[in-house]
């Protein structure tokens, strides 16, 4: 059997990432799975920062209608790039045929077919990260692997971000996300609670005033969960990937900072 | 040389347009109030059932009972349509030549002078006008001639294609009948007759004055001594005379091109389902698209106005009196589409007009619809290489009329930052050939050098129920329920805050339920960034809260992520 060709793979907007998975692959279906605060938002920033700034069209379907512009526009995403569809639970009208209320899942799935089917985009983001797993995991197989389909032969790079892995084996890549340390201005908090360094557990004791206290950032570790990125892939540091077969779980993974910028 | 384009049975022409099955039918056009209801125009299959101009309405009626073999079709006059079907004829007439002269609404004359170059010998021109005349759904005559009278009589007496060479026009228009000579005279220029019957008056006086004299055509009223003619019938009758020889007596006025594109359609009657009105919004926008094209134009925005039937509402009795259409008492229903880009696609327009109609459907059953144009050039830019991938215009527009429909409206498009301290935004249209940014540029490595946290804003804001301790939160737990989400609640880690803002205080907007939305309405909070301690996983989470100032009350707005 002959080896499918590497697919091409674009900067994710974190040199780490970059590193450790080749960058995102066009014409694939790439999930980023984290909890809250575990720097899933970040990356989709980045990515799209990075998509918009190479003067691509970008979509984000956004379930829970929690995008930040702001946060966007200071990481560095061009705005104008970005169609932003912010679906909601509010009945769109009275009376009519489409009067049926959609929930938000039937909504992001619809417009994501849309948007995939107009083509052109070079990135669509699907964003799930407030979508509880459970109704995450009630999207039927048969849409995961229609998006895959529809991407495959463009060099759209479908983002899917959420709190659990739910395309399963259509997705060609998947990654996981979590924090490791919140860094403040005179602590670090592990999971756990467990403090690092600085003041004692729990809320600060110390004398300094409380709006004093800053928040730096959060590190984070990120790990391959499966890739089916053909072995002939090279990474952007240009080391060989041959590790990267479909399934079993990786146990590589690396740390990046995510900074607040202030 | 001029030539000239004249539709006879323009009446009918103007309804077949439209109604291009009606072309296979005998068509009858009435016009005037009952009783006095005549007919005023035919077409060819009409007089073949021994229809005529004149017959009363119930005259008529008879061809068009349903027991014939093939009904006739009775239609009542429409100015508007007949305005179209004229703007059409001009728009036809202004692509071939900036000089036209509108000399009737059934009637146009042009100047081609110069034109053999680009258009190529006369038989030619005649041929590719006749044709651009079909494209935009007229029947027509096209004559061409070295002056523009004989170019009208030969339009007027000849069915088809007619050139006549220079010098010949005697010749050839002698075969012609008087009457196409005299409805000619009607209109020409220089005759300041008080009224329409004055003219029609001398008219018949001078066509029995020739018909008793044994004149009946052309050449025969060509060979008349000039003289004799002078003293029997004045100065009228050696006009006549010199138009039958084919000597040129006018000169042409030529006219503005229009730049109102306008298709309208007068229902017989109402419709109340889209699916119809699809077919007709259809025929429409190919008009408007036909015309569109043959001024090289595109539309940068379609008006669409759909006249609505007086609805009778249970309450009110429906008498017979009250069921007669007032016109007065008619709605409207009218909407507007907007394009980033001028756009030339019936297919794109259509589908366009189909979904904000069905997010929008009227009220009340459609009596009359009617499509508006702005005119615009047409987009001209080439693709490069080596450029991005971006949406096609046209199915970009479609696309995003169809997200609208399952999102609402004003849910998808581009985050427009204002300039406020509460970091609001207003939601402008997506376009796939956006204006440069003014955002601070930054370099590939800065992008992939600089991940930064984000927020993840919570819409609504969550009402919280928190503890404090010395004036900082130390425990929190969700007020109601959070939708989809797992509640926040929980031991506070840490804590940092309060970061007071206040704005719009200014304004004497003081609805909550506004805030967020166009309209600006006073806001004051101190701010707290907590990290809490998730009981299930045992992790930590990073959560922005607030207190609202002028109620006290705590909500979470954000996560960062």
């Amino acid at each position: 059997m002959r080896e499918r060709a590497a697919p091409l793979t674009v900067s994710s907007g974190v040199a780490a990432l970059d590193a450790l998975i080749g960058g995102l692959p066009c014409g694939a279906l790439t999930e980023i799975a984290g909890l809250d605060s575990s720097g899933r938002t970040g990356v989709m920033i980045a990515a799209l920062a990075g998509a918009t700034h190479r003067q691509e069209m970008c979509a984000l379907v956004d379930a829970s209608d929690s995008f930040d512009p702001v946060s966007a526009t200071t990481t560095g995403v061009n705005l104008e790039r970005l169609l932003w569809v912010r679906c909601n639970d509010i009945p769109r009208r009275k009376s009519g045929a489409l009067s049926a209320k959609l929930g938000r899942l039937e909504q992001v799935l619809k417009v994501t077919d849309l948007l995939l089917q107009a083509g052109g985009f070079g990135m669509v983001v699907l964003d799930l990260g407030d979508i509880a797993p459970e109704c995450a995991r009630r999207v039927p197989l048969t849409s995961w692997f229609r998006f895959r389909r529809a991407v495959e032969p463009t060099a759209t790079v479908l983002l899917l971000v959420e709190q659990e892995p739910c395309a399963k084996t259509c997705a060609s890549l998947v990654v996981r996300l979590e924090r490791e340390v919140v860094h403040m201005r005179d602590l670090a908090l592990c999971n756990g609670g467990r403090v690092m360094t600085g003041g004692a557990s729990g809320v600060p004791e110390s004398n300094a005033a409380s709006h004093a206290a800053l928040l730096h950032g959060i590190r984070v570790r990120v790990e391959v969960v499966r890739s089916s990125i053909p072995s002939s892939a090279k990474t952007a540091l240009g080391r060989d990937t041959r590790w990267m077969q479909r399934k079993p779980v990786q146990s590589a993974g690396v740390n990046f900072e995510l900074r607040a910028k202030w | 040389m001029f030539a000239c384009i004249y539709i006879p049975d323009f009446p009918v022409e103007a309804m077949v347009r439209t109604e291009p099955l009606l072309r296979a039918r005998a068509v009858a056009v009435l016009e005037g109030k009952a009783p006095l209801v005549r007919v005023v125009a035919l077409n060819e299959k009409a007089r073949r059932l021994g229809m005529q101009i004149g017959m009363t309405k119930l005259q008529v009626a008879i061809f068009a009972a349903p027991e014939e073999k093939s009904p006739a079709i009775l239609r009542q006059r429409s100015p508007e349509r007949e305005e179209s079907a004229h703007s059409a004829l001009l728009d036809v007439a202004h692509a071939f030549t900036p000089r036209v002269e509108d000399t009737a609404a059934d009637m146009l004359l042009l100047d081609l002078a110069g034109l053999e170059r680009l258009h190529g010998a006369q038989i030619k021109m005649a041929r590719k006008l006749a044709s651009r005349v079909g494209v935009v759904g007229l029947k027509g005559n096209v004559s061409l001639a070295a002056n523009p009278d004989a170019a009208m009589h030969a339009a007027r007496g000849f069915n088809g294609i007619k050139v006549i060479p220079a010098g010949k026009e005697a010749q050839q228009l002698g075969v012609l009948r008087l009457g196409v000579l005299l409805d000619a005279f009607e209109i020409s220029p220089g005759k300041n007759l008080a009224t329409a019957r004055d003219r029609e008056k001398q008219r018949e006086q001078i066509l029995d004055t020739l018909a008793r004299w044994g004149v009946r055509d052309f050449h025969t009223l060509a060979q008349l001594p000039e003289h004799a003619l002078a003293s029997r019938l004045g100065e009228a009758g050696v006009h006549l005379q010199r138009l039958a020889r084919g000597a040129g007596m006018r000169i042409l006025a030529p006219c503005e091109p229009v730049s109102h594109f306008e298709e309208v359609m007068e229902l017989e009657s109402s419709v109340e389902t889209l699916e119809p009105l699809s077919f007709i919004l259809n025929r429409l926008l190919e008009q408007l698209c036909t015309r569109l094209e043959a001024r090289a134009l595109a539309a940068q925005e379609l008006h669409l106005r759909l006249q609505l039937e007086r609805r009778v509402t249970d309450e009110e009795t429906p008498t017979a009196k009250e069921l007669i259409t007032d016109s007065h008492n008619m709605g409207h229903a009218e909407h507007i589409l907007r394009f980033p880009v001028a756009l030339r696609d019936t297919k794109v327009f259509l589908k366009l007009l189909q979904l904000e109609l069905a997010t929008h459907p009227p009220r009340a059953p459609v009596t009359k619809v009617s499509i508006t144009a702005q005119p615009a050039p047409p987009r001209s830019a080439q693709r490069g290489l080596f450029l991005p991938i971006s949406p096609e215009v046209e199915k970009l527009e479609i696309t995003l009329a169809r997200i609208s429909s399952v999102v609402g409206e004003r849910r998808a498009g581009i985050a427009r930052l204002l300039d406020s301290h509460r970091d609001s935004f207003r939601m402008d249209r997506f376009t796939a050939a956006p204006e440069e940014s003014q955002q601070p540029h930054l370099t590939t490595s800065d992008i992939a050098k600089q991940p930064s946290l984000a927020l993840r804003l919570f819409r609504p804001v969550w009402q919280l129920r928190v503890k404090l301790a010395k004036g900082r939160p130390v425990d929190l737990a969700t007020v109601g329920s959070s939708g989809d989400r797992a509640e926040l609640g929980g031991r506070i880690l840490w804590s940092a805050g309060p970061w007071c803002s206040s704005g719009d205080w200014w304004t004497e907007n003081t609805k909550q339920e506004n805030a967020g939305k166009d309209q600006p309405c006073p806001w004051n909070r101190e701010e707290w960034d907590i990290a809490l301690a998730n009981e299930n996983d045992g992790g930590v989470a990073l959560y922005r809260i607030y207190r609202d100032s002028g109620n006290g009350n705590w909500f979470a707005d954000a996560s960062y992520d």
